[in-house]
C-alpha cells in the first residue's frame, strides 16, 4: 500500500513537487512570523533577578542621580548602576548604523550584570579612562572593532559629541542581541552638560528574584511624596512596554498567518482534487481487485497527509538551517527584538499545520472516492 | 486572433479548480493590501501634518521635537523675525511648544506612550484644519485639555467631562478634536505654560511654528533663522519634517508587506502553475485543433498566458474586494522617532489596491508561463494522441 502511494504522488511529478514547495514556502513565512512574535514577547537576557526603576511619567523624564544612594539602601538590593539612553548618530542615520548606547557607571555596571563576560582586563581599563567604551561581541565583530579603535558618536538627545576609545568586549552566554550595546561612562557626559545629575534609569540587581515584588513596592513607595515619583518593574515587564508600545502588531501577524494558512489550504485541497479527479477508474479498479472502502479512504488520505507532512519538513528544516543568519540579518538592520530561536512552538505549530492541512485537504477526495460506486467508477472518463 | 472569450470559457469549464486558486492567489492579494494599507494610512497622517508655509524650528542637532529643548527666549527672538507672516491681529503667526510623554493604559491593560503637546493660541492658526468637534478649546488657566481623535476613548479612558492626572495638576477633558486625519490625531493638547508648570519644565520650548508668508518664502525665513547669531537652532519645512518621521515609522510595514508579497507571491505561483498544467493537459486536442486550423505556437503561447492573466486579474480583483472593509478601520504603531504612539486609519488607496491586483496577475502569469510554453512546443502529433 505504501508502495501504491508512493507511485501515486510520483506520478504527477511536476504537480506534487509544486504543491509541497508551496506549502512549504507558505509554512517559512508562517514559522517566520511566529518566531518574530516569540522574539519579541520574551526577550531572552531580561534577568528575573534585575528590575528598572525610571521616572513614573515617562522615560523622557530623568530622576535625581541622589536616587542612587536611597535605593541601594534598600534590603534585598546587591547592585545597582544607572543607564542613559544617549542615542546619537554614529556615521549616519541608516539602520544598520543604529544599536543602543548607553551612559552607564563603570565601577558598578559589573555588579548587575553578572551573566556578562568581560574581556580579560576589560572592565579596569574601561574605569582607568573616562573615554572608553565597551562593547557586545555581536556588535564589534559586525562593526569591524578592534580594541584601541576609536568612534565618534554626535549628539542628538543630549547637545554633546562624544569621542569614545574600544578598551574591551562582553559576551552573553545565551543571548546575541544583548551582544549588540555599547556602553560607556556617562561621567564623560555628565562633565560636558555641566553635572545637571539627571539619570533616566537605575538597573538593580536584588538577592534573589523572590523578593521582586517586595522590592518594587518599595522602590515605589520611597519617592510617593517627591515631586518626581518612580515606577519600578522587573527587566522582563520593562522591555515588554516597548512592544506594548508597537500597538496591535501581535493581531497582524495573527492575521497574517490565518490568510496565509487559508491560501495554502486551498492551494493544497485544489492540488488533491486535481489528483483524485485523474485516478477515479483506478480507484474503481482498485475496487474491483478487493480493496475494501477504508483503504481505499486509508490511501487517499494518506497520500494527501504526506504531501503536508513533507511541505511542513521542507519549511521547517529551511527555518533550522536559516533562524541565525536572519537573526543576524535583523539586528544589522537596526531592528530590535530580533532574535529568532526555534523553541518548541514553532516546529509544533509548523507541523501540526501541514499534518492538519494534509488531512483536511484529502478529507473529501478521500471520500468521494470511499463512496463512489464501482460502476459509476469505471464508466467515468477521467 | 483568438478572442479572450476563449480563455474565460475554458477557466468556466473547470469551475472548482479555477475557483480555488483564484481564492489562494486572492487570500495573498488581502494580505499585501491590508499590510500596504496600514504604511499608506501611517504616510498620509504624516503628510496631513506637514503644511507647505509652516517652518519648525528645533535645537541645532536634534532630530525631533521630543530631542530638542530650548530657552522660551529663543522663541521670542524667533517670532520677532521680519519674515514671519503676521495674523488678523497684526501679531507673528508663531507657536512655541512643548512635547512630552506619557504612559497611559490602554483599555485592555497594557501600557502606551502618548504625546502631551503643550502649544500657544496661533497653534490653532498655524493648523486650520483642526476642529473642535465635541466640547471646546481648552481655557488657559483652567487646568483643561483637548483630546486627539484618533485616541478619544484609546488610551487613559479619555473622552469629554473626563479628568486626567498630568504631572501635578489634574486635567479636565474640554473637548475633541478633529485632526484632519494629521498624526495630530494621537495627541494631547494644552496650554504650554500649564504643561510646563504641572511637569517643572517652565522657560523652556521644544519646538517654535512659524509660519511664512508664503511656501515661495519658506527657503528664505529658514535661511534667515539660520543665519542669525543670537541663537543655535535648526529650521526647516514642515513637510519634510515629518516625511523622515513617516519613513522612519512605515518603512517597517513596506519591509514586512513585500517579504509577504515574495514569499507568498511564489506560493501562489506554484499553485497557478498547478491549475494552469492542468489546463492545458486537459485540452491538449483543443490545442492540437488550433495548430491545425493554423494558429501559430507564439499564438497558442500567447492565449494561455492571457488565460493566466485573466485568472491573475480575477484573483487580484477578489482580494482587493476583500480588502476594501480594511479602509478606515483604526490602527496604532510606534512613530519611531518620538517613541510615542502614533494612531491612524489604514487606507485602501488606488496604488495600494492597484499594487494588489498587480501581484496577481504578475504572479498568475508567471506561475502559467511554463504550461503556456509546454502547450506551445508540445508536437501536434502528441497532443492529438493524448487526451
Amino acid at each position: 500500500m505504501i508502495k501504491l502511494i508512493r507511485r501515486n504522488l510520483l506520478r504527477n511529478k511536476r504537480r506534487t513537487i509544486l504543491t509541497v514547495l508551496s506549502i512549504a514556502i507558505a509554512l517559512i513565512l508562517l514559522a517566520f512570523l511566529d518566531l518574530l512574535l516569540a522574539a519579541m514577547s520574551g526577550v531572552d537576557s531580561a534577568n528575573a533577578s534585575r528590575l528598572v526603576v525610571r521616572h513614573a511619567i515617562s522615560l523622557t523624564f530623568s530622576m535625581p542621580a541622589a536616587y542612587e544612594q536611597r535605593l541601594a539602601a534598600l534590603e534585598h538590593v546587591e547592585g545597582i548602576t544607572i543607564m542613559n539612553w544617549f542615542q546619537g548618530r554614529y556615521i549616519d542615520d541608516r539602520p544598520e548604523n543604529f544599536f543602543p548606547r548607553f551612559g552607564t557607571d563603570p565601577d558598578t555596571f559589573p555588579d548587575v550584570y553578572p551573566e556578562l563576560e568581560f574581556s580579560p582586563g576589560a572592565i579596569d581599563a574601561w574605569r582607568a579612562e573616562r573615554t572608553a567604551f565597551i562593547a557586545g561581541g555581536a556588535l564589534a565583530e559586525e562593526k569591524g572593532w578592534e580594541p584601541g579603535d576609536v568612534i565618534t558618536i554626535e549628539g542628538d538627545i543630549y547637545p554633546v559629541d562624544i569621542e569614545l576609545t574600544l578598551r574591551g568586549i562582553f559576551t552573553h552566554p545565551t543571548d546575541e542581541a544583548a551582544e549588540r550595546v555599547l556602553y560607556f561612562d556617562w561621567q564623560y557626559v555628565e562633565e560636558a552638560l555641566g553635572n545637571p545629575g539627571a539619570i533616566n534609569s537605575f538597573y538593580i540587581l536584588l538577592d534573589s528574584p523572590d523578593n521582586m515584588n517586595e522590592t518594587i513596592a518599595q522602590a515605589e513607595a520611597m519617592f510617593e511624596n517627591s515631586p518626581d515619583q518612580v515606577r519600578a518593574e522587573t527587566e522582563a515587564a520593562f522591555f515588554l512596554s516597548f512592544i506594548e508600545m508597537m500597538g496591535n502588531i501581535q493581531f497582524l501577524f495573527s492575521a497574517i498567518g490565518l490568510a496565509v494558512i487559508a491560501s495554502i489550504f486551498f492551494i493544497t485541497v485544489n492540488t488533491m482534487a486535481m489528483a483524485a479527479r485523474e485516478r477515479t477508474t483506478e480507484v474503481a479498479v482498485l475496487r474491483t481487485l478487493g480493496f475494501t472502502r477504508s483503504r481505499v479512504l486509508a490511501i487517499v488520505l494518506l497520500e494527501s497527509l504526506s504531501v503536508g507532512v513533507l511541505g511542513a519538513a521542507m519549511g521547517l528544516a529551511f527555518m533550522v538551517l536559516t533562524a541565525g543568519a536572519l537573526s543576524s540579518f535583523l539586528a544589522s538592520q537596526g531592528m530590535t527584538f530580533s532574535e529568532l530561536r526555534l523553541g518548541e512552538r514553532t516546529p509544533t505549530l509548523v507541523m501540526g499545520i501541514g499534518v492538519s492541512l494534509g488531512l483536511a485537504a484529502g478529507l473529501v477526495p478521500a471520500l468521494q472516492a470511499m463512496n463512489m460506486k464501482i460502476v459509476d467508477g469505471l464508466r467515468r472518463v477521467a | 486572433m483568438i478572442p479572450i472569450k476563449y480563455n474565460v470559457r475554458s477557466l468556466f469549464v473547470r469551475k472548482a479548480n479555477t475557483l480555488m486558486t483564484i481564492v489562494s492567489i486572492a487570500f495573498v492579494v488581502l494580505v499585501y493590501v491590508g499590510v500596504l494599507a496600514l504604511g499608506a494610512g501611517l504616510r498620509v497622517a504624516f503628510t496631513a501634518s506637514g503644511d507647505n508655509s509652516t517652518v519648525i524650528v528645533l535645537r541645532d542637532g536634534a532630530n525631533s521635537e521630543m530631542e530638542s529643548y530650548f530657552p522660551t527666549e529663543t522663541h521670542r527672538i524667533l517670532a520677532s523675525m521680519p519674515g514671519v507672516a503676521r495674523g488678523a491681529d497684526g501679531e507673528p503667526l508663531a507657536s512655541g511648544e512643548t512635547m512630552t510623554l506619557q504612559i497611559l493604559e490602554r483599555p485592555d491593560g497594557t501600557e502606551t506612550n502618548a504625546v502631551l503637546r503643550g502649544v500657544e493660541d496661533d497653534a490653532f492658526a498655524l493648523r486650520p484644519y483642526i476642529r473642535i468637534t465635541e466640547g471646546r478649546r481648552f481655557v488657559p488657566g483652567q487646568t483643561e485639555i483637548i483630546v486627539g481623535d484618533q485616541l478619544e476613548g484609546e488610551a487613559g479612558g479619555l473622552e469629554l467631562g473626563s479628568t486626567i492626572e498630568l504631572g501635578r495638576f489634574t486635567f479636565t477633558v474640554a473637548g475633541i478634536f478633529d485632526s484632519g486625519g494629521s498624526s495630530y490625531g494621537s495627541e494631547i493638547w494644552g496650554n504650554v505654560q500649564e504643561f510646563g508648570d504641572s511637569f517643572r519644565r517652565q522657560n523652556y520650548y521644544s519646538s517654535t511654528r512659524l509660519m511664512a508668508e508664503s511656501p515661495a518664502q519658506v527657503d528664505a525665513l529658514i535661511e534667515e533663522i539660520e543665519s542669525s547669531q543670537q541663537i543655535d537652532v535648526a529650521a526647516r519645512g514642515e513637510p519634510g519634517y515629518f516625511e523622515a518621521q513617516s519613513n522612519a515609522s512605515s518603512g517597517v510595514f513596506l519591509m514586512l508587506g513585500n517579504l509577504i508579497a515574495v514569499m507568498m507571491g511564489f506560493g501562489a505561483c506554484f499553485a497557478a502553475a498547478n491549475t494552469m498544467y492542468a489546463q492545458v493537459a486537459a485540452r491538449s486536442k483543443e490545442i492540437a485543433t488550433l495548430r491545425v486550423l493554423g494558429f501559430r505556437r507564439r499564438t497558442i503561447l500567447g492565449v494561455f498566458v492571457l488565460e493566466a492573466a485573466v485568472l491573475g486579474l480575477a484573483a487580484g480583483a477578489l482580494g482587493a474586494l476583500l480588502a476594501l472593509p480594511l479602509n478606515n478601520v483604526s490602527a496604532g504603531t510606534t512613530n519611531f522617532v518620538t517613541f510615542s504612539e502614533i494612531r491612524f486609519v489604514l487606507r485602501t488607496t488606488p496604488d495600494v489596491l492597484g499594487a494588489g491586483v498587480l501581484v496577481a496577475t504578475l504572479t498568475a502569469v508567471i506561475g502559467g508561463f511554463f504550461p503556456a510554453l509546454s502547450a506551445s512546443r508540445a508536437p501536434i502529433a502528441t497532443l492529438l494522441r493524448e487526451g
